[in-house]
């Protein structure tokens, strides 16, 4: 039993538990391959998913929110006030670009044959109710953090 | 093996101080729940097709062959709103999970540029494990958000792709809980399962990770801009939110106001016929001249002659009228007063006593869902409607004119529009041979 810890690096239910995961999926991607007319499709897609979020999406709003960050709350200027800034321009942010990733079919309008050929709709709404949607987001929380300055800003007077 | 200590594989480079096992368990607490309803509700959708009839197998052929399918099983037709519900259920909870899902991966990502990248042979298969986790995931979720769309920009059929990449992602779902629920325990009894949530900001410090294992808390952290109960608050209110959009398409009524941007919310302007359309006429190529008083409904049983009725015929017969939902596989549902002729009743017009089953066949040319075979039960149902009218107006072309299918918590792609054919089957002819 030691041997085998030493040589795998875990108990033997590890093995067993990992093992019948990998059969399962394999069950899977077997299916995969038996059924659908472009197999390598699936593959790629899978692996492309993880791609694109590790590699592409988690980059990108990492570096934005760090720019942002940097020159919202400069390390030699830290506030309260910047760093209320901050986060009233983070949240307006992340969410639009939430409902962008989500809804992105709908708001940059893809297959808009498709789309009114199937539902008898067009999809031609959604680029501006989104962009009215990020107008809203931002516009509250810049009231939201006019409100919260104000009151810093009282406190910071009685101090 | 050491990779060299660059980037993100320096490990002072991850300097969030919210990282950590807390965090991470946390978010992972929030997001089983939703999974676990979506994956049950994904499986269940599957099995409202009763794939072991007829046609209804939409890949593989007919019969038995179609992945984990456990056969025998009946989907019911009572209550009328289970697969509305159902689908419902299936759709707002996968929406509902992007966010916290996101978080979860912001939280976790430090472990992807783990060094050593594999200290063990068990190290390794973690790590394998964990990309038909996180694959998974993302590859479900983002053709289900597609599909939902109507933006088919795969290169594969959507429905046995989701199926079997939910297959994987359950099965490394399963995997990682089992492997995690230590962690999760440990760090709920060191940080308390609530506690970090009450810190402001002068109070919010690292998490110290664990001394005897790797994690995703910083080894250098910055000082903090943000709190826990702010991002974990942020993560739940856009869940909720976006969960709310998804809602309101299978909701309906005021709820459906907040389906801002959610593809079949708002209307089709104002009228008996104004609901949400899955397919139009237009979209499927029946020629006009064959929905107009040429039209007949073929009754068809084996071995006996068929029987012709047109629209007419079918309104001299007696109509039932019932306030039933019609849901889509997509999640989103409407509630109408549909009216026709009893399946049963048209059962036995075709001289069949006991019916088995019923295949409704569509004038559509082609397309799989063009027929779809029903269970006994829903051919039973009293609410089981060849329906003629909706809101007391004739079907519009687009909703199936001149006759649709319409059964309790039948899925929405087997009510058959545009209904040429029924075909029944006798149980107890069967019986008797």
């Amino acid at each position: 039993m030691i041997a085998f810890q030493r040589a795998y690096g875990r108990g033997p239910l590890h093995l067993a538990g990992t093992l019948a995961t990998f059969v399962v999926a394999a069950y899977a991607l077997s299916q995969v391959f038996d059924l659908l007319s472009r197999p390598y499709g699936f593959v790629l897609w899978f692996a492309g998913a993880i791609v694109a979020h590790d590699l592409i999406l988690y980059p990108s709003y990492s570096l934005a929110g760090q720019a942002v960050a940097r020159a919202a709350v400069p390390p030699a200027a830290r506030s309260r006030l910047r760093i209320a800034a901050l986060n009233h321009l983070r949240v307006p942010l992340l969410l639009s670009g939430l409902l962008l990733l989500v809804w992105f079919p709908l708001v940059a309008g893809k297959s808009p044959t498709t789309f009114e050929h199937l539902s008898g709709r067009s999809n031609d709404i959604y680029f501006q109710r989104w962009l009215i949607a990020t107008g809203v987001l931002f516009a509250a929380s810049a009231l939201v953090f006019g409100a919260r300055a104000r009151r810093l800003a009282e406190r910071h007077n009685e101090d | 093996m050491r990779l060299p200590p660059i980037g993100p594989f320096r490990p002072d480079f991850w300097r969030s101080p919210l990282r950590g096992p807390w965090l991470a368990s946390l978010l992972s607490s929030a997001l089983l729940p939703l999974l676990v309803t979506c994956a049950v509700t994904g499986v269940l959708s599957h099995f409202a097709y009763d794939t072991d009839l007829g046609h209804n197998a939409v890949w593989g052929g007919p019969g038995a062959g179609n992945g984990f399918d456990v056969y025998g099983l009946d989907w019911p037709s009572s209550p009328a709103w289970l697969y509305a519900a159902n689908q419902g259920l299936h759709v707002i909870s996968g929406i509902a999970a992007i966010p916290l899902l996101l978080v979860k991966l912001w939280t976790v990502i430090p472990k992807l540029f783990e060094n050593p990248p594999a200290r063990s042979i068990a190290h390794a298969l973690d790590r394998l494990s964990l990309a038909l986790l996180v694959g998974g995931a993302l590859f479900t979720i983002a053709t289900g958000v597609m599909n939902i769309q109507l933006w088919y920009a795969f290169p594969f059929s959507f429905v046995p792709a989701h199926y079997y990449g939910a297959a994987i992602f359950v099965a490394a779902l399963a995997l990682h809980v089992a492997l995690k629920l230590p962690v999760v325990r440990r760090s709920f009894r060191e940080r308390g399962v609530v506690a970090p949530l009450r810190e402001d900001l002068e109070h919010t410090r690292p998490e110290p990770g664990f001394d005897d294992e790797e994690t995703s808390a910083p080894r250098q952290p910055a000082p903090p801009t943000l709190t826990r109960r702010a991002l974990v608050g942020g993560a739940g209110a856009a869940s909720l939110g976006l969960g709310l959009m998804a809602a309101g398409q299978v909701v309906g009524g005021p709820l459906s106001e907040l389906g801002v941007l959610a593809p079949r919310a708002s209307g089709r302007g104002k009228g008996p016929n104004a609901f949400p359309v899955n397919k139009t006429f237009a979209s499927v190529g029946i020629d006009r001249d064959e929905i107009g008083s040429k039209w007949r409904l073929e009754l068809i049983v084996a071995d006996t002659p068929r029987k012709l009725l047109s629209r007419d015929d079918l309104l001299a017969l007696p109509q039932v009228t019932a306030k039933l939902p019609i849901a889509c596989v997509e999640g989103w549902s409407t509630t109408q007063s549909w009216s026709g002729v009893r399946l049963a009743d048209l059962a036995r017009l075709a001289g069949v006593e006991r019916p088995g089953t019923m295949e409704a066949r569509s004038l559509q040319p082609s397309g799989i869902l063009r027929r779809a075979t029903l269970n006994s039960g829903q051919v039973m149902n009293p609410h089981a409607l060849l329906a003629l009218k909706v809101n007391h107006a004739d079907l519009s072309p687009d909703h199936g004119f001149p006759a649709r299918v319409i059964v309790p918590a039948l899925p929405g792609v087997h009510c058959t529009k545009w209904v040429g054919a029924l075909v029944f089957t006798d149980d107890s002819a069967e019986g008797a041979a």
